[in-house]
């Protein structure tokens, strides 16, 4: 089924791409799907939607928080002072640092589990080879509320039983954000690892090459972008959480979407400060955002892998 | 199988000319077969380096099947805020917390019964919507053209920017009377600027419309790299037939598309049953009950009112809800890798 196509060949698709368009314009028009006219309707109707309420986001964070609490929004005075105020408003360079460490910790362990793991996926056949598959594919149906109630139960009991804080610490939410990460990762480079030809390791076998010395000095270096695309999407699950990071994080390890989200609740019951809330949204969306643009090639793959699965 | 590679897989017949790679380690076994236990343990993991699945097994065992079956477990305990601590030695008493769950409302007001229909309502709704949406996206970028390079990045926009952020965008937008949603309803005449669109009744709408404009690109990035895959030869040759747009789409593109198609709806399903973010984010908290979620009724239960029992048994009905599109997704998934 679609979404199962390996990294280099979504290269090999746009590669394959450009060279029809060179070819001439008869390709292009065979392939045409729809009039003209409606492509331009839809993709007008379509580009407007999306941008409109970015926008509006923009815009907002560029307002005062008065002005926008009462909804006289006026284009001509706009100003920057919410993206200096904003971080004396609420915690939020703190909550940075916090996703920062948390995201970037989750997704190296999970990138490292994940290479170890699709090395002998890809390479090996042996039993329990396909079981093993299958519940990698299976952890990414896992409903988030289905783990968040146990793994508090757990670490709630062994906090009791070894009088330690565990919720709350660093330890705590990393892990838990292994769940995503390391089935996300696993699969990536699983995907990854298929398509590269095993005749370059194979050589350094023959020269006495140890099979993990094979993947460390052969494989490893050839297998950097795919790290990179694993690593990017494995960090992201962990910015955009909430469910986990909402019960398993105290004030000193709260993360961004954290400290962004309790902004908003004590604004609402307070003088809303929604100007200041925008611009720390935009601030949250932007690297996001960007990243995704940038790897937008392996999107398709990372939805199979279970990114972005909204948790 | 529409954007399957012509990658051999390991597992395939023929997969590597030399035979070293599988073969080799297997080959050369029985001359070595000699020595002690250990040592040919020793020798077989470093042709055969096994133990590299070791980490990602008990890193899967420990964080996610274990709690699963955990879940189960405290979904039969009688649990609160003073038992969970020493959960192991919490009163057994059997489905009681099930019978609570689908007869008793939690906190906020909602019975299992009503999260269900509202999740089921929620999750179907943005799929029936956003699939259309996402097909005629994919369409219209399919061919390149001058600025279809932008288009295809702004189409990303929505889906790629973080629920919570999403989520408190529409608060804004949807807040009353000052919001851009009611200016313009009210500006047009269309509703009145006071229509209340976070509290009551409205706020599952609310939250609807956002989850449709955040997550139609989901199935276009899915139709749209159906559509690459789908080889060139075949437009050049219905052109040449001179096939209309219409016998093209019906005779070449759909049947193409149906795998990807099934299976972006039924995950696209999936991922909308288990949306809590939104739900969470987008409304004060505790959110009206018209947008409980099972995620959120679960949440609630256990962070609020600490009903940790009551919690695991909305959380266990969710899984058992989800394993028919749960087991197709992976067999899907497990045929397409050809294993």
């Amino acid at each position: 089924m679609g979404v199962s196509a390996t990294m280099p060949s979504s290269t090999r698709n746009s590669a394959g791409r450009r060279r029809g368009r060179q070819r001439s314009g008869s390709a292009g028009s065979a392939e045409q799907l729809l009039p003209r006219w409606i492509v331009r309707a839809v993709a007008t109707v379509l580009v407007v939607v999306s941008v409109v309420p970015v926008l509006y986001m923009i815009v907002l964070s560029l307002t005062p928080n008065q002005a926008v609490a009462l909804g006289t929004i006026d284009l001509a005075k706009l100003t920057w002072s919410n993206y200096t105020s904003m971080w004396s408003a609420a915690p939020l360079a703190a909550g940075l640092v916090h996703t920062l460490v948390i995201a970037g910790a989750s997704a190296l362990l999970s990138v490292a589990f994940g290479l170890l793991a699709a090395y002998p996926l890809t390479r090996f056949k042996f039993r329990g080879r396909g079981p093993f598959m299958t519940v990698l594919i299976g952890v990414q149906t896992v409903p988030g509320t289905t783990l968040v109630l146990p793994l508090f139960a757990v670490l709630s009991w062994i906090q009791t039983t070894i009088s330690a804080q565990l919720i709350g610490s660093y330890w705590a939410i990393i892990v838990t954000y292994m769940t995503f990460g390391v089935p996300l990762s696993t699969w990536l480079l699983v995907a990854y690892l298929r398509t590269i030809p095993r005749d370059l390791e194979e050589a350094a076998l023959v020269d006495g090459c140890t099979r993990f010395g094979a993947l460390r000095r052969i494989v490893l270096p050839i297998t950097v972008p795919a790290l990179v695309v694993a690593f990017v999407f494995a960090f992201l699950v962990g910015w955009n959480d909430v469910l986990f990071a909402s019960v398993f994080t105290n004030s000193s390890t709260q993360t961004l979407a954290i400290v962004v989200q309790r902004f908003a609740n004590n604004s609402a019951a307070a003088l809303p400060v929604y100007g200041e809330l925008m611009s720390a949204a935009v601030v949250s969306s932007a690297p996001v955002v960007l990243l995704y643009l940038a790897f937008q090639r392996y999107l398709v793959n990372g939805l199979s892998a279970g990114s972005l699965t909204g948790v | 199988m529409a954007m399957k590679t012509d990658v051999p897989t390991p597992s395939g017949p023929g997969a590597s000319p030399g035979g070293g790679a599988r073969g080799g380690a297997e080959g050369r076994k029985p001359v070595r077969e000699r020595g002690s236990l250990l040592a040919r343990f020793v020798h077989r993991q470093r042709n055969r380096p096994l133990w590299m699945l070791i980490p990602t097994a008990i890193a899967i065992t420990v964080i996610v099947v274990i709690p699963v079956v955990i879940t189960v477990v405290l979904s039969l305990l009688n649990l609160d805020v003073s038992t969970l601590r020493e959960w192991l030695g919490a009163p057994f008493i059997g489905f009681k917390n099930f019978v609570n769950a689908f007869t008793q409302p939690n906190i906020l007001g909602v019975t299992l019964v009503r999260s269900i229909e509202i999740s089921f309502v929620f999750a179907i709704l943005t799929t029936v919507v956003i699939t259309p949406i996402g097909i005629l996206a994919a369409f219209s970028v399919h061919r390149r053209f001058r600025g279809s390079g932008v288009v295809r990045a702004i189409y990303l926009v929505p889906y790629v920017i973080p629920t919570f952020v999403t989520a408190l965008v529409a608060r804004i937008a949807f807040a009353n009377g000052t919001g851009f949603v009611d200016q313009i309803l009210g500006d047009l005449h269309i509703a009145n600027r006071n229509f209340y669109w976070l509290i009551g009744p409205h706020a599952f709408w609310a939250m609807q419309l956002t989850e449709i404009w955040a997550t139609w690109p989901f199935i276009y990035l899915l139709v749209l790299a159906g559509l690459q895959a789908i080889p060139k030869e075949h437009y050049e040759a219905a052109a040449l037939d001179g096939a209309t747009l219409r016998q093209r789409l019906r005779h070449i593109v759909l049947p193409e598309l149906g795998g990807v198609l099934k299976l972006g709806m039924l995950l696209s399903t999936l991922f909308h049953f288990g949306n809590f973010t939104l739900a969470f984010v987008m409304f004060s908290s505790p959110p009206p009950p018209s947008v409980e979620v099972l995620p959120i009724n679960a949440y609630f239960n256990a962070f609020s009112s600490f009903n940790f029992g009551v919690a695991s048994a909305i959380a266990v009905v969710t899984m058992v809800i989800l394993i028919v599109p749960a087991y197709i997704y992976i067999r899907a998934t497990r045929i397409s890798e050809g294993d």
